[in-house]
């Protein structure tokens, strides 16, 4: 049998344990937490005072064959075969699969910590989430500024969610009349894939949202409600909403050069195997992939590595397929992989529908029983053919 | 022309769709200093206005964007910071 070592406890390394085969590898997963949280809640608690039932027990989501070990992983030699934790005990493997994730790091800008700890935020904690949800249920007008604080995060769509979601909120509550919603963002427009933006952009100011682009945030000061921009602009918030930078989890590397200058773990884009590394893979948000930091992403690469390490031939396409929340019962998915462009995917109701019923499904889906029907989803919803249906306007919208 | 000595740094951005090359140069563009050389590689042909746009509000230069066989390289010379 081979040892296979999953790090982390979230989507990917979930699905992977359920999807491998128990007579012919030996399962251990080990994450830090004993819970697994359905990320995506976050942004309804945040916004729309949804109920806080995001997690589940971990132990629970795993088949019955895999061994689950609740500790933090704080040493991975890559070369040794081994797994260090955080009281010293050692895991070997004959393959690791490096499932980690994300963490926030507020301190790389100077202020966000103290602007963290008072607003809160929608990508981390449930009791962070609340608290955004308290500060707009104590707003009585001023400027909300709303974006992320680094060009990398986790779900790209969510900035342009929370914009939208917060927007509905104040209409209404009366306060609409009274209040300046500013997006801020990094990139040259709303929504960083072109064809997407040409779908939010406009809804974004149809609902007066004004949009910041090009504000990469350098440093905020809390005494003067005021963020400053590497691209030297500055702007004034009475109810700050912030998604702080996003780095790989706290873990050493042995060797130290697998991970970037924000810990992403340098991971070859088809196979997923670790740069330089035999015997070793690396799925989800953990990894550099130029793709989207999104459960779609872990859950279609934990499929991938399932194969590979099962024998056959397989490789990731850098599908993306995340939902968005329009407001106003609407939604939309980014469809997109490596080779295909972002589909402009046309607004709807089911669309919307659909992301409130993954939130139901989720839970189902970490089984990986319901692949037959993610298969024929995902070949139905194929961007190549996609595009071929909704194609982009001869002259798109933008910096062009 | 470019010369040899400035530092260069890589940034292989190609098959990004989503979010796209341009999240990879604003990072790079983070961590980077005045005299830094950051070459973007890509396949997503937006890169060529977001690289220029991106170098036009940041006050960097764009040395060039060239498109050999497999992909599209723009060469920015970081000289705000």
């Amino acid at each position: 049998m081979k040892k296979v070592l999953i790090v982390g406890g979230g989507t990917g390394a979930t699905i992977l344990a359920n999807s491998l085969d128990r007579r012919r590898f030996d399962i251990t997963v080990l994450s830090k937490s004993p819970a697994h949280m359905f990320q995506p809640a976050l942004l309804y608690v945040a916004f729309k005072d949804a109920k806080p039932d995001v997690s589940r027990d971990e132990r629970g989501l795993l088949a019955r064959h895999v061994r689950f070990v609740q500790e933090p992983a704080t040493r991975i030699d890559l070369r040794g075969h081994v797994v260090i934790t955080g009281n010293g005990a050692r895991y070997d493997y004959d393959e690791i699969v490096i499932a980690s994730g994300v963490t926030t790091d507020p301190s790389q800008i100077p202020g966000l910590s103290e602007v963290d700890a008072e607003f809160g935020n929608y990508h981390t904690t449930v009791a962070q989430a609340q608290k955004v949800w308290t500060r707009l249920g104590a707003f009585r007008g001023g400027t909300i500024a709303l974006g992320q604080s680094s060009p990398i995060i986790k779900c790209p769509p969510s900035p342009v969610e929370g914009a939208l979601l917060a927007e509905e909120l104040i209409r209404r509550k009366g306060l609409r009349e009274k209040t300046r919603l500013v997006f801020f963002t990094p990139y040259p427009r709303a929504y960083p894939a072109e064809p997407m933006n040409e779908i939010v952009e406009p809804i974004l100011r149809a609902r007066g949202i004004e949009i910041l682009t090009f504000f990469d945030v350098d440093r905020i000061d809390p005494a003067t409600r005021t963020i400053f921009s590497i691209e030297g602009e500055s702007l004034q918030y009475d109810l700050p909403i912030i998604i702080p930078p996003f780095v790989g989890a706290d873990i050493a590397y042995e060797p130290a050069d697998v991970v970037d200058a924000n810990r992403f773990i340098v991971t070859d884009k088809q196979t997923l195997r670790i740069k330089g590394v035999d015997d070793a893979f690396a799925i989800g948000d953990a990894t550099n992939l130029p793709t989207s930091k999104a459960g779609v992403g872990a859950h279609l690469e934990a499929r991938v590595v399932a194969r590979i390490l099962s024998g056959e031939r397989a490789a990731f396409d850098g599908r993306t397929h995340c939902p968005v929340d329009l407001g106003g019962g609407r939604g939309t998915f980014v469809i997109g992989s490596y080779t295909a462009p972002v589909v402009k995917y046309p607004p709807s109701r089911l669309s919307h529908v659909m992301k409130m019923a993954m939130g139901r499904i989720y839970w189902l889906s970490l089984r990986g029983t319901l692949e037959p029907v993610f298969d024929w989803y995902f070949r139905h919803t194929d961007p190549g053919k996609l595009n071929g249906r909704f194609r982009a306007p001869s002259a798109p919208a933008g910096v062009r | 022309m470019e010369t040899t000595a400035a530092p260069r740094t890589i940034v292989d951005s190609r098959g990004s769709s989503c979010p796209g090359p341009i999240t990879d140069l604003a990072m790079a563009y983070r961590r980077s200093k005045v005299g830094d050389v950051i070459e973007l590689w890509a396949t997503d042909p937006g890169v060529k206005p977001d690289v220029r746009a991106w170098a036009a509000k940041t006050g960097n230069q764009v040395v060039s964007i060239e498109e050999p066989e497999d992909k599209i390289v723009a060469v920015v010379r970081i000289v705000k910071r």
